[in-house]
C-alpha cells in the first residue's frame, strides 16, 4: 500500500546525554527544537503540528505533554502525544503527513532521569494483582529474555560480548565527548547482562515534511520508504522470549512498503535496538539480516561491524549512550541523519538505503522499523 | 487526495460510578467486543489498533496500554497509545483516521476504558497537571480551574449562577433518555441551587460524575467500506488546538487568550469546519456534542463552535435553545457532564454524534441529523480537539 503523500525527514537532532542539572526539561526541549527547526532549514512558522513522545511516569507529572508544548512551539499549534513510546511519535507524525492534511510534523522525544528510581517506575507497569510484586522492572524482563536464549544456544554469551565491544568502539568513535564505554557499578545490572551504560538524560527531535514541501523549499531529505509497528501481548509469560514475532511482524509491514525482499543486500546502515546485546542478536535474526545459526559467523567476518557489509548501530547504540524513554527515537533519527549525510564523525561513506529499529517496554514489547531512503533528483521518492 | 474515512462499528459501556464486576482489561474489552460486533469484524479483520487512556495515575498502573494489548486484540499488530489528557479519546479517533487517511491501513480499531470512580480521588490524581515549581502548590484542580474561569465569564457576560443551572437540568434531561449515561435522574433549578459548593460558583450539581466503563470505535476506509457494501456514516472534518500550559498565560493584561473564553477551542472548531466545507455552524450543522465536565464550560464551547456569539449562549439556553427537540441540540445524550470517564470521553463525544446522524441514538435521537460535531478538551484546558460527523 502507498502513502497518500510521501513523507519524508528533512532535519534531525540529537541530545544523546546532556547535563540534566543545568538546564530545566522545559529549557532542553526548547534547545532540541531549535536545533531539529535549525537543521531542516525551517522556521516554527512552517511546522503545522506536533508529536510527542512523553511518559508521565519518567516526567513526574501527569500529562506531561502539557508542561512540553509551550517549548515545542505547541501554543496555538495542534499537538498529539504518544506516551506509549518516544518513537510512537515518529509513527503518527509521519502518518499526519502521509495523509495529506499535513505539510510538516515536528517530533520530539526526552529522557529526564530526575526519578527517584527508574526501576521503580517501571516497576509501576507491572499488572497489580500478578506481577507488582515480583521486581519487574525492564532490566529484569531483558534479564530474562536473555536467559531464555541462552538456555538454546551454547556459547551466546561470547556472541554478546562481541556486540557490546562492538558497540562501545563505535559509541567511544561517535561521541568521544559522552560515551565513557563504561558502565556505573552502583547500575546493578541482572544477570546474565552485562553492565549497561547508565541512564542519562536526552533529547531529540525531527522535522518531517511532505514531498510537495521538500520540492518547494529544495530540502535535503531522507524519505519514509517504509514503516511498520507492532506489539508483543501483554503479559510476558504470554511469551516465548527466545523469539521476537512482533518485530518480524512490524519488519514484514516495513518491507512490504519499501519493497525490501533481502533486507541484508538492501541497506546500507542500520540502528537497532540493544538495551542489552542480546537484544541485537534478536533483532538481526528478526529483521532478516542474520538469522541465528549465523550469528558467530557474522560476528567473527564483522558483517554489521563498521567496515562490514551492513555497519549496525555505528553511533554506538543503547550500549553506549542510554537515554531511557528516547533511545527508540533516537535510532531513527541515527539513520535519518546517516541518510541526509550529515551523521558526523560516524557518518557512513553512501548511507542511500537506511534500517531504523527502536523497541520499547519489556524485552523489546513495541518494535517498530522504519526504512528511509535518499534522495535521488528528479526521481520518485 | 486521501480517501474519505467511515465509522463502521461503535460499542460503549454502560457508564457507572463503579464496576466492581470488572478489572481495567475487562472494561476495555467489554467496549471493544460492542464495537467489533457492530462492525460485524473479528480480530482478523483489524490492521491497527489506537489506544486511548489519558494519564496513567487514573488507573494506577505505568504504561497502562500495555495491559490493554491483550482486550484490544493488538498481538503483533500495529498498537500506539494517545494522550491529550481529557481530549484524549477524540485525539484517538484522529489518530486512527489519519492511519487510513494515509493510506497505512484499510481499517483500525481505537479503544479504552477508565475506572475513574475507583481512582480514589480524581482531583488529586489531576492536581499533579501542573507545573510543580510554580503551580501545583496551589489548590488547584480541575474544578477549581474552570471555576476561575466562570467567574470570569461571569465578569465579562453576565452569566448567573442560575444560568449554569439551566444547563444541568437540561443535560440531565437528555440523559434521562440515554440509557449508557452515568447521571440519568432529572433535576430541578431548585435541586442544582440547593446543591453545596465545590469550588464557587460550581456546585456540586454543576460537576460531571467520576465514571468507570470502556469506549471503542472501528474506522475504514471509503474503500474497504464500499467494496463490502457497509453501513458507515463518515468523518469530514479534524481538527486540533493548544492553549499555553500556565494558567496565569491566560490572564491579565499580557494574556495570550481569555481564560474565560475557549479560544484554542474556537481554532479547533475552524480547521475542522474548514475541511468539511462548514461556513456557516449555525445553519450546516444538525447536532453537537461538546465536551464539558462543568456546566459554566458548555457556555463557551457553544460559542467556540460558533453556535452563538460569544457571551450570548446563557440568554439563548434560556430562551430553551440547544436542548433536545428545538434547534442544535447539544449533548443530547447528557453530555461528559454527565458521564465522564476521562480515557474515552471524548471519544464518547464522537461516537454518540456518529450514532446522531446514523439515526441510531435511540431515545435522544435528533430527528433527521445528517451532520453532527465533537469536541474534547484535555489538559488544563489547554488542548482541545474536533472533529465533524456525517450521515
Amino acid at each position: 500500500m502507498s502513502y497518500t503523500v510521501q513523507p519524508g525527514v528533512i532535519g534531525a537532532a540529537i541530545m544523546p546525554c546532556v547535563n540534566g542539572e543545568m538546564q530545566s526539561l522545559e529549557e532542553l526541549l526548547y534547545e532540541v527544537t531549535r536545533r531539529a527547526l535549525r537543521a531542516a532549514g525551517v522556521t516554527i512558522e512552517d511546522i503545522d503540528g506536533i508529536v510527542v513522545g512523553a511518559n508521565d511516569q519518567y516526567d513526574g507529572r501527569a500529562i506531561s505533554v502539557m508542561m512540553a508544548s509551550g517549548p515545542v512551539g505547541g501554543v496555538d499549534r495542534d499537538i498529539l502525544s504518544t506516551p506509549s513510546a518516544g518513537e510512537h511519535a515518529f509513527v503518527m507524525g509521519a502518518l499526519r503527513v502521509a495523509s495529506g492534511q499535513y505539510r510538516t510534523q515536528l517530533v520530539v522525544a526526552w529522557s529526564p532521569i530526575e526519578a527517584s528510581s527508574l526501576s521503580e517506575v517501571q516497576r509501576l507497569a507491572a499488572d497489580p494483582y500478578f506481577h507488582r510484586r515480583l521486581p519487574l522492572d525492564e532490566m529484569s524482563a531483558h534479564a530474562m529474555q536473555a536467559t531464555a536464549l541462552m538456555a538454546t544456544m551454547p556459547n551466546l554469551q561470547a556472541m554478546a560480548e562481541r556486540v557490546t565491544e562492538k558497540n562501545r568502539k563505535n559509541g567511544a568513535s561517535a561521541y568521544p565527548d559522552l560515551a565513557t564505554g563504561k558502565s556505573d557499578a552502583a547500575l546493578k545490572a541482572r544477570w546474565p547482562l552485562p553492565p549497561g551504560a547508565p541512564p542519562v538524560t536526552g533529547a531529540v527531535a525531527l522535522v518531517l515534511a511532505s514531498e510537495d514541501f521538500v520540492r518547494e523549499r529544495s530540502c535535503p531529505v531522507a524519505w519514509i520508504a517504509g514503516m511498520g509497528w507492532a506489539t508483543e501481548p501483554a503479559f510476558i509469560g504470554d511469551r516465548d522470549l527466545t523469539k521476537a514475532p512482533a518485530l518480524e511482524a512490524a519488519a514484514q509491514q516495513a518491507y512490504a512498503e519499501a519493497g525490501v525482499t533481502d533486507p541484508l543486500g538492501a541497506f546500507d546502515v542500520a540502528e537497532v535496538a540493544d538495551a542489552t546485546p542480546y537484544q541485537e542478536l534478536l533483532a538481526y535474526e528478526a529483521l532478516g539480516l542474520s538469522p541465528r545459526a549465523q550469528w558467530e559467523q557474522h560476528l567473527a567476518d564483522g558483517t554489521f561491524g563498521p567496515q562490514g557489509k551492513l555497519p549496525v548501530n555505528l553511533s554506538g547504540g543503547a550500549i553506549s549512550l542510554n537515554p531511557v524513554y528516547c533511545t527508540g527515537l533516537i535510532r531513527i533519527a541515527e539513520i535519518a541523519l546517516q541518510v541526509l549525510g550529515q551523521a558526523g564523525s560516524h557518518q557512513h561513506g553512501n548511507a542511500s538505503m537506511g534500517l531504523a529499529h527502536a523497541a520499547s517496554g519489556d524485552a523489546m514489547q513495541y518494535n517498530t522499523v522504519v526504512v528511509l531512503r535518499a534522495d535521488t533528483k528528479g526521481a520518485n521518492p | 487526495m486521501s480517501q474519505r474515512v467511515g465509522i463502521i462499528g461503535i460499542g460503549q459501556s454502560a457508564f457507572q460510578a463503579r464496576r466492581n464486576d470488572a478489572s481495567y482489561p475487562d472494561l476495555v474489552r467489554e467496549a471493544v467486543t460492542l464495537a467489533m460486533n457492530d462492525a460485524k469484524l473479528e480480530f482478523d479483520g483489524i490492521d491497527a489498533v489506537v489506544y486511548s487512556l489519558s494519564p496513567d495515575a487514573m488507573v494506577g498502573i505505568g504504561n497502562a496500554e500495555r495491559l490493554g494489548i491483550d482486550a484490544v486484540g493488538a498481538r503483533n499488530k500495529r498498537f500506539l497509545r494517545i494522550n491529550t489528557g481529557g481530549a484524549t479519546g477524540l485525539s484517538s479517533v484522529a489518530a486512527a483516521y489519519y492511519h487510513i487517511a494515509a493510506g497505512a491501513c484499510e481499517t483500525v480499531l481505537t479503544a479504552g476504558a477508565d475506572k475513574v470512580g475507583e481512582c480514589g480521588d480524581s482531583q488529586s490524581v489531576l492536581n499533579k497537571i501542573w507545573d510543580p515549581t510554580y503551580e501545583r502548590q496551589l489548590p488547584l484542580g480541575t474544578i477549581s480551574m474552570l471555576a476561575m474561569s466562570a467567574v470570569r465569564y461571569m465578569e465579562k457576560y453576565g452569566m448567573t449562577e442560575e444560568d449554569m443551572a439551566r444547563v444541568v437540568v437540561k443535560n440531565r434531561w437528555q440523559a434521562s433518555k440515554n440509557p449508557n449515561a452515568h447521571l440519568r435522574n432529572e433535576t430541578t433549578l431548585e435541586e442544582v441551587a440547593n446543591s453545596r459548593y465545590i469550588c464557587w460558583p460550581v456546585k456540586l450539581f454543576d460537576c460531571c460524575p467520576q465514571s468507570s466503563g470502556g469506549g471503542a470505535m472501528v474506522l475504514a476506509s471509503e474503500r474497504y467500506i464500499k467494496e463490502r457494501n457497509l453501513d458507515a456514516v463518515w468523518i469530514t472534518g479534524v481538527g486540533h488546538c493548544s492553549e499555553t500550559y500556565y494558567l496565569g498565560d491566560r490572564m491579565g493584561r499580557m494574556q495570550l487568550a481569555d481564560h474565560a473564553d475557549a479560544y484554542a477551542l474556537g481554532q479547533s472548531f475552524k480547521r475542522a469546519y474548514k475541511m468539511a466545507g462548514i461556513a456557516e455552524p449555525l445553519h450546516q450543522v444538525d447536532v453537537a456534542e461538546i465536551y464539558a465536565p462543568f456546566s459554566n464550560t458548555e457556555f463557551h464551547s457553544i460559542e467556540a463552535a460558533g453556535l452563538a456569539p460569544l457571551g450570548q449562549s446563557p440568554a439563548m439556553v434560556r430562551e430553551g435553545q440547544f436542548q433536545l427537540g428545538n434547534g442544535i441540540p447539544v449533548n443530547p445524550s447528557g453530555g461528559t457532564l454527565c458521564t465522564n470517564a476521562i480515557a474515552v470521553t471524548a471519544m464518547i463525544r464522537v461516537a454518540e454524534v456518529a450514532l446522531q446522524v446514523w439515526g441510531r441514538a435511540g431515545g435522544h435521537q435528533v430527528k433527521g441529523a445528517k451532520r453532527g460535531i465533537a469536541s474534547g478538551n484535555g489538559g488544563d484546558h489547554q488542548f482541545f480537539g474536533t472533529m465533524v460527523v456525517e450521515a
